[in-house]
């Protein structure tokens, strides 16, 4: 029993050590690339790119935010005078009567009045 | 550094003078880290060029001289780590195709001593690579920078920006993941050879 926990860790310790060895001879076998001739062009080629789809995007997006402001005038100015329709349709019929026969009313007699309320 | 803080203050400033020389001081080593790191050497150059570019775009953002490098690493750490992701199933398949790869390898074996140590360098790699796909990418990439790039624990709190404590806890449970691996692939026989023997 003991004999086979001492082999475990003895196999334990030499995995471990294994393990960095083969570490090692990783860093050792994997060799650093050169870079090509064309490595800082290409950067700057893909850093345009990018310059030219964000400042697309970001005029996509002015656009958009131009046309949602536009769009909510437009829907509140319909809105509002959807409300005054409203108004309309909401009077009594004196009034709206009233209304419509304003200018055919007979224009009000002061004098009439102050001579029927002495009698 | 590799580089004084006036070339970067210049670079932030626009100077593209300045930030190839940036690009040009850091490149090997960058490249070098992610060789490492990704296992894969016809595609660093392209991690690369991507870490460069994120650097370009968030430069601004950069304040004290002491936390480019660290920084820089960070950079590096996340398009690893993108690339790792993307990849991920290219390299499962690569992977069992490796077998094949390693049979028609062997038969080719015949030749020059040159051959032979590049057969071997790549059996190494496909080892490591095999082990270290048993963990996350985060602990891969973190493993490879302990074991493999030789960071100390203290260069790596300033790049994950994490305590101590946490890492050691993080690259032990990594490293117990590849260790068990390597057990079921080549520990378990030496064993019993040694129970054997004994």
């Amino acid at each position: 029993m003991i004999s086979n926990r001492a082999m475990e860790q003895g196999n334990s310790s030499e995995r471990e050590s294994r393990l960095d060895e083969l570490f090692r001879a990783y860093r050792d076998a994997c060799a650093i690339p050169e870079a090509s001739p064309n490595f800082m062009p290409e950067i700057w080629a893909r850093i345009e790119a990018r310059e030219a789809s964000t400042s697309w995007f970001g005029s996509v997006a002015k656009a958009l935010v131009t046309a949602g402001l536009a769009a909510s005038m437009i829907l509140g100015m319909m809105v509002s005078s959807r409300n005054q329709s409203n108004a309309f349709f909401n009077a009594t019929f004196v009034d709206a009567w009233s209304a419509e026969h304003v200018s055919t009313l007979e224009p009000l007699d002061i004098d009439r009045i102050s001579y029927m309320e002495a009698q | 550094m590799l580089v004084e803080f006036d070339l970067i203050q210049k670079a932030q400033q626009g100077d593209a003078g300045a930030f190839n020389q940036i690009v040009s001081a850091y490149r090997r080593r960058i490249m070098g880290t992610i060789s490492h790191v990704i296992g894969r050497p016809e595609d660093v150059e392209d991690v690369a060029q991507e870490v460069f570019i994120r650097l370009y775009f968030s430069l601004g953002q950069l304040r004290t001289p002491e936390v480019f490098e660290p920084w820089l690493y960070r950079l590096t750490v996340n398009a690893s780590y993108d690339y790792l992701r993307k990849s991920r199933r290219r390299v499962e398949s690569r992977m069992a195709d490796l077998s094949e790869q390693q049979v028609m390898m062997a038969d080719a074996v015949a030749g020059s001593r040159a051959q032979t140590d590049e057969t071997e360098k790549r059996r190494v790699r496909d080892t490591v690579q095999e082990l270290l796909g048993t963990v996350s990418e985060e602990d891969r990439i973190l493993l490879t920078l302990k074991e493999v790039e030789g960071l100390s624990l203290k260069e790596l709190e300033k790049i994950y920006s994490v305590n101590e404590n946490a890492l050691k806890v993080r690259l032990f449970r990594a490293r117990q993941r590849v260790l068990k691996k390597m057990k079921e692939v080549t520990g378990g026989s030496s064993g019993n050879a040694k129970q054997k023997e004994g």
